[in-house]
C-alpha cells in the first residue's frame, strides 16, 4: 500500500512536520497519516490505473461496500478524471436511493477520491422546495408550482399534436361565509373544495390554489376542447353542491374560465390571463357556469380598460358637466325646477352617454365621487339662478351604501348656502331593497335637513306599494317608457293612471317623464299626473341657457295671458 | 365514547338513465355500498327511490354524517341535492338495519301517491321531519311485507 506524500487537503497540517525531515520522523508521519485517514468519517480512497484500489479507508468501505468498485462508481470516477480541473466533484444518485457527493483530485500515483452521503441534505432541500410550492391550507400546489408546471408543459409541448387546457376557478359567495362564520369554517370549506377538486381530475392533471378562493387546474391529455368542457361542467356542478362543515350547511357556487393550450396563448402569462378573462365572463353571465376564452373577450376587456382610464381622467380633468331639464307643474304651467343630468364631454370620444359609462363607474367605485360631484355642482349652479327653483339629482344605490351621502349633503348645503328645500334627491326603488332599515334611517335624516326625496323610474322595477308606503316621498316619477309607449296599450294607460291615483292618495306629486308630444301631454293630463318633464317642454339645457329659457317662457306666458 | 346523535334528511334528483332494470341494478349498487360504508362508521338510515327522486335519512354522529354526506355529494348518479333537515336527534329512527331500500316493491307507486301529486315525488314541499316519518312508516311496512 502506498500513499502519496504530496500535500492534499486532507493532510495539510503535515507541512509543518516537513521542517526537520529525518527517516524516523517520515515513517512516524506516514503511520500517523494512515491512522488519521482510517479514522476519518469521510470516505477516502486512492484509485490507480485500471480502477485498481490503491488505498481505501474504513468509511469508504462503509459507504460503497467492500470489494471492487461498482460499475456506477467507476463510471462517475472516469467522467470526473476526464475533467480539466485538478479538483473535480459531482453529486450522483445511486440505485439504492442514496445521493452521494464525490470529489476527486489528481495525484501523481492515482486519483484521490473522497465521498460523502448527502441524501439527507438533498431530501431536506427537496422538502423545502416542495414546501415552497405547496399551499399549506389545502396541500394543493400553490401559484409558484402552478406557474412552473404550466411553463414546463408549454415548453415541452408539440403544438402540432398536443393540446391541454387551463381551468381558472373562482368560488362565489365564499367571502360571505368567511365573514359570517369565521375563518376556521372558511378554511375547512377551502379544504373540502380542494378535496372535491382532486376527486374529479386525473392523476396527471395539476391542481393548485392560487390564493384566496381562486383555484386552477392544468388538464393535459384528452381531446380538447371536449375534455375541458366536461371537466368544467363537472366542477361547476360538484363544487356548487352544498357542504356540511362543523354542523353548518354551506352553499357556494363555482365559476370556471377555460383557456386552451396552445391556441389561447403563447406563454403561461397569456394562458392564465385568458383563462381569467373567460372566468370574468362566466361571472358576468350570472355565475355558476363556465366559459371558454374567446378573442372578443380580450378586445372587450381592453375597451373597458381604456374607458376606465379615460373615465378616471375625466374626473380629474373636469370633463363631466351637468345639463338641466325643466319640469313644469300642470295646474299653473309654471316651471317648478330642473333635473340635473350628467354629461361626459370626452376630448377623445366626444359626448358619452351616462348609460355607456355609469355601469363601469359603479363597478370601479368612482360612482361615489361622481355622485358627490353632481350634488355639489347642481347646488352651486342652482344657487346662482334668479328664481328659487328646485334642482333634482339622481343618487345611486352604491352612493347610499357608501354612507358618505349624508355628510356630503350637509357640507354642500353649508358651502353653497342653497335652501335645502330646493334640493331634491331621486332614488330608484332598488335602493330600498338593500339594507332596508339602514337606508330608511338615512333617508329620514336627509329629509329632516329639509331636502326632498323622490322615487325615480317608478313602474319599471318591483313597483311595490310597500316601497311607496315605507317613506314619505315628495314625488313619484313615472318612467318615460310608460309615457312614450304605445298610446293604445291599455296596460300603459292603466299603469300611469294607477300610479297617479296612488300619488294623489298618498299626497305625492306625480311627474310623467318623457313627454315629447302634445298627444302624450294630453294623455298624462287625462291620466291625472300633476307634473311633466320632456322634450315638449324642453330638452336638457346647458347651465348658461337656463335664464334665457325661463325668460322666454315667462314672456310667452305673459303674451298668452294678455 | 358516545357522541350526540344527528339526523340528516335530503332528497335529490336521480341522474341514472336506462331501463327500469338498469336503474334498479344501479340503485342496488348504491344500497350495497352505502350499507358497507355506513356499517363501518355506525351510520344508519333509509333510502327511498321513486319517479326519478332519491330521499334518504342518515343517522349517526355529526362528523360521520358530514363525511358520509360529502361522499354522497360526490356521486354523479344524482344531483340537485336538497337538505330537508340536519338536526340533533334523541334516538335512532332506523336502529336495527343500516340501510333499506323500500322502492322496489310493485306497491311503491301506491305508497307514494299520498306524498306527491302526479308522477314526481315532491319531497321538496315536505318538512324534513315529516319525510323522515313517512320514510320510517314505509320502511316498517316494507320490512313487514318481506317477513
Amino acid at each position: 500500500m502506498q500513499i502519496a506524500t504530496s500535500t492534499t487537503p486532507i493532510c495539510d497540517d503535515q507541512k509543518s512536520l516537513h521542517r526537520e525531515p529525518d527517516l524516523a520522523h517520515t515513517e512516524h508521519e506516514a503511520a500517523l497519516s494512515l491512522t488519521a485517514l482510517n479514522s476519518l468519517n469521510r470516505a477516502v480512497a486512492v484509485i490507480g490505473p485500471e480502477n485498481g484500489i490503491l488505498y481505501k479507508n474504513r468509511a469508504f468501505d462503509e459507504l460503497f461496500g467492500g470489494g471492487e468498485l461498482s460499475p456506477h462508481l467507476r463510471e462517475c470516477l472516469n467522467s470526473l478524471a476526464r475533467g480539466t480541473e485538478n479538483l473535480e466533484s459531482c453529486e450522483t444518485a445511486f440505485d439504492d436511493g442514496r445521493t452521494l457527493r464525490i470529489e476527486t483530485m489528481n495525484l501523481p500515483d492515482g486519483l484521490l477520491v473522497s465521498a460523502e452521503d448527502i441524501s439527507k441534505r438533498v431530501a431536506e432541500l427537496a422538502q423545502s422546495a416542495e414546501q415552497a410550492r405547496t399551499d399549506p391550507l389545502t396541500l394543493l400546489g400553490n401559484r409558484r408550482m402552478f406557474r412552473e408546471r404550466l411553463r414546463d408543459l408549454m415548453a415541452n409541448l408539440d403544438p402540432a399534436q398536443d393540446t391541454a387546457a387551463v381551468l381558472s376557478i373562482d368560488l362565489d359567495r365564499f367571502k360571505a361565509i368567511n365573514d359570517t362564520l369565521g375563518h376556521s369554517v372558511g378554511d375547512a370549506l377551502l379544504r373540502s373544495v380542494a378535496s372535491r377538486l382532486k376527486s374529479v381530475v386525473r392523476r396527471e392533471d395539476v391542481v393548485a390554489r392560487l390564493g384566496g378562493d381562486e383555484f386552477a387546474v392544468i388538464q393535459s391529455g384528452g381531446p380538447q376542447p371536449n375534455s375541458a368542457a366536461a371537466l368544467a361542467k363537472r366542477l361547476v356542478d360538484l363544487l356548487g353542491r352544498s357542504y356540511i362543515i362543523d354542523g353548518n350547511l354551506l352553499n357556494i357556487g363555482a365559476s370556471v374560465g377555460v383557456a386552451l393550450i396552445p391556441t389561447d396563448g403563447v406563454d403561461d402569462d397569456e394562458i392564465l390571463k385568458n383563462a381569467d378573462l373567460a372566468l370574468y365572463r362566466s361571472k358576468q353571465d350570472g355565475r355558476r357556469t363556465f366559459r371558454f376564452f374567446e378573442n372578443s373577450m380580450d378586445e372587450q376587456m381592453q375597451a373597458r380598460r381604456c374607458l376606465e382610464i379615460d373615465l378616471r381622467r375625466a374626473l380629474a380633468m373636469r370633463e363631466l358637466k351637468l345639463v338641466y331639464q325643466p319640469q313644469i307643474t300642470l295646474s299653473t304651467k309654471q316651471v317648478t325646477g330642473f333635473e340635473a343630468l350628467l354629461r361626459w364631454q370626452c376630448p377623445k370620444r366626444g359626448l358619452v352617454a351616462p348609460a355607456e359609462f355609469m355601469p363601469l363607474a359603479e363597478e370601479i367605485g368612482v360612482i361615489v365621487q361622481i355622485g358627490e360631484w353632481m350634488i355639489r355642482t347642481a347646488c352651486r349652479e342652482a344657487v346662482g339662478w334668479q328664481q328659487p327653483l328646485s334642482v333634482s339629482v339622481n343618487v345611486s344605490a352604491v352612493q347610499i351604501a357608501s354612507l358618505t351621502l349624508l355628510p356630503v349633503i350637509r357640507a354642500v348645503l353649508a358651502e353653497t348656502g342653497l335652501d335645502p328645500g330646493r334640493l331634491e334627491l331621486e332614488i330608484t326603488e332598488s335602493v330600498l331593497m338593500k339594507d332596508h332599515a339602514v337606508t330608511l334611517d338615512m333617508l329620514q335624516e336627509i329629509r329632516s335637513l329639509g331636502v326632498r326625496v323622490s322615487m325615480d323610474d317608478f313602474g319599471t322595477g318591483y313597483s311595490s306599494l310597500a316601497s311607496l308606503r315605507s317613506f314619505p316621498f315628495h314625488k313619484i316619477r313615472i318612467d318615460q317608457s310608460f309615457v312614450r309607449g304605445d298610446p293604445d296599450d291599455p296596460g300603459n294607460i292603466a299603469i300611469v293612471r294607477a300610479i297617479a291615483a296612488l300619488g294623489r292618495a298618498l299626497g305625492m306629486t306625480t311627474t310623467a317623464e318623457g313627454v315629447d308630444t302634445e298627444g302624450q301631454l294630453a294623455r298624462v293630463i287625462a291620466d291625472g299626473c300633476t307634473d311633466v318633464q320632456g322634450y315638449l317642454i324642453s330638452g336638457p339645457l346647458n347651465p348658461e341657457l337656463i335664464e334665457d329659457f325661463l325668460h322666454l317662457r315667462d314672456g310667452r306666458a305673459d303674451a298668452a295671458a294678455a | 365514547m358516545t357522541s350526540q346523535l344527528y339526523r340528516l334528511v335530503y332528497h335529490s334528483r336521480n341522474f341514472i338513465s336506462g331501463t327500469p332494470e338498469q336503474v334498479s341494478v344501479e340503485v342496488n349498487k348504491i344500497l350495497e355500498s352505502s350499507q358497507r360504508n355506513n356499517l363501518l362508521i355506525d351510520v344508519t338510515g333509509a333510502l327511498i327511490f321513486n319517479a326519478g327522486m332519491f330521499a334518504q335519512v342518515l343517522e349517526g354522529a355529526r362528523n360521520d354524517l358530514e363525511a358520509t354526506f360529502e361522499r354522497i355529494q360526490r356521486d354523479e348518479r344524482h344531483g340537485e341535492v336538497e337538505i330537508l333537515a340536519f338536526d340533533e336527534a334523541s334516538s335512532r329512527g332506523f336502529p336495527s338495519w343500516s340501510m333499506g331500500f323500500v322502492g322496489h316493491s310493485c306497491g311503491d307507486k301506491e305508497l307514494f301517491t299520498h306524498i306527491g301529486e302526479g308522477s314526481g315525488f315532491e319531497a321538496k314541499r315536505l318538512e324534513g321531519e315529516h319525510v323522515f316519518r313517512v320514510m320510517r312508516d314505509l320502511a316498517i311496512a316494507e320490512e313487514t311485507r318481506a317477513a
